[in-house]
């Protein structure tokens, strides 16, 4: 089932949640806090990996149109720490990602929180930094 | 009332209130004990000999919470703001971004910076750290390993004359203090490493360790303070009781800076906390990514 982009929330409420805790590489080189973005699709890909786990999602606009996003999270030792496992998110699973965007205006975002839509459980998505 | 206004924003924002059970369910994970209260009530753990064991008392787990320290000018003892062992605490960090605030070298009149290091400092704010090398999964060397927000243990070996420091992040490396009293090696005996030589002695319930040797590839901070090869770096580690690792580090590079400068912060102890495999150089896709400051890629092919 696709699902629908939510929000694009431009708002101090998500600007001040947006703590750039990635600890391996510089946040503001790639990301920006400023830009915060609420997506909601599905998984179609987990990169279980160091130094940062990468995941994408197919969100569908009202329009119908899919777009395939591309999100960062932390490292799986901090993942695991913060409640994941690396069968926390599956292909297939409809969830909904906090994010900041790149930069660059790619389709890439640095995740601040995932909610697993089938439980509503929400994981906080940062490497290991002082808000973990 | 900047704090204030933060207070006040937190308190009007869902999704602060919405972090708090994840923040719980990292203690359940078994990775908690940060300001464990109980902890810091309880002696100073000691070998048989009496040293301070700055490690584990046998049959327990725990790891030290090593948090990320991004900005040693904010830690410099003696200066206004700086140093103060209550501020040891892991700071929440309230989503500033990395931009607002970096105000370069101006902005930190009591570091002894040498014009060309405050201009590289200046390059470093202005490109918000953009060429740490730590985002190329090179390792920390000096204070900063006691600055990257991974879990970290010290191995001490008295019977062998030496302690062993390992790190779960800084790419994952270990340090060899040696104890047994040898000088450090002179002239081109001495091979400039990332994390340098070190020498250590018990200054009473203090380890002293003195560490020369350092290359030029790593910055002494994610801020991107810049150092040479002269530098000499003293540290010293207590543990005042079983929660808390004191760590202070004085950075004398003649190279880069006017003067020595001192730094200090406390860790804290995780008392379940084990380390786990982090293996930076697995898939570091920031540097397929990375553009320099003429647009064309810093690795990869030109």
């Amino acid at each position: 089932m696709r699902t629908k982009l939510a929000v694009v929330v431009a708002g101090i409420e998500v600007l001040l949640a947006a703590g750039p805790v990635v600890a391996h590489h510089s946040f503001a080189a790639e990301f920006d806090a400023a830009k915060p973005v609420k997506l909601t699709g599905v998984v179609t890909k987990v990169e279980w990996k160091n130094p940062h786990t990468w995941f994408y999602i197919d969100v569908t606009d009202e329009a119908g149109k899919v777009t395939n996003w591309g999100l960062e999270m932390g490292s799986p030792n901090g993942l695991m720490r913060a409640g994941w496992t690396r069968n926390s998110m599956k292909i297939g699973d409809s969830v909904t990602v906090e994010a900041s965007r790149a930069k660059d205006g790619s389709n890439n975002a640095n995740a601040k929180a995932v909610i697993l839509n089938s439980t509503g459980q929400r994981l906080f998505a940062a490497s290991s930094g002082p808000l973990q | 009332m900047m704090a204030a206004a933060f207070a006040l924003l937190s308190f009007l924002t869902p999704s602060s209130a919405a972090q708090a059970p994840a923040a719980g369910q990292a203690g359940a994970g078994g990775q908690s004990g940060r300001g464990s209260l109980a902890a810091a009530h309880q002696p100073t753990p000691r070998l048989p000999d009496g040293t301070p064991n700055l490690g584990r008392v046998p049959g327990e787990k725990g790891v030290w919470d090593v948090w990320w320290v991004r900005n040693m000018a904010d830690r410099i003892v003696g200066a206004a703001g700086g140093g103060d062992s209550t501020r040891g605490e892991a700071p929440v960090d309230l989503g500033s971004s990395d931009t607002s605030v970096r105000g370069g070298a101006r902005s930190e009149p009591h570091v002894p910076f040498m014009p060309w290091s405050a201009a590289v400092y200046d390059y470093n704010s202005a490109n918000v750290s953009k060429y740490d090398p730590e985002g190329y999964c090179l390792p920390p060397g000096g204070p900063r390993l006691m600055a990257t927000p991974y879990p970290m243990e010290i191995i001490q070996l008295p019977e062998q004359k030496r302690i062993i420091m390992i790190f779960e992040g800084g790419t994952h490396v270990w340090r060899e203090i040696y104890m047994d009293g040898r000088p450090h090696p002179q002239g081109d005996a001495l091979n400039p490493t990332y994390l340098g030589h070190s020498v250590g002695r018990w200054e009473g319930d203090t380890l002293v360790v003195d560490v020369v040797g350092f290359n030029e590839e790593s910055w002494i901070d994610y801020f991107g303070h810049p150092h040479t090869d002269m530098l000499h770096v003293v540290e010293k580690f207590s543990r005042p009781n079983k929660n808390t690792l004191h760590y202070e580090a004085t950075i004398d590079d003649p190279g880069a800076y006017t003067k020595p400068w001192t730094v200090s912060w406390n860790i804290n102890w995780s008392p379940n906390g084990e380390l786990t495999e982090y293996i930076c150089q697995e898939n570091n896709r920031y540097l397929l990514r990375l553009r320099d400051d003429f647009g064309q890629p810093v690795f990869g092919n030109r």
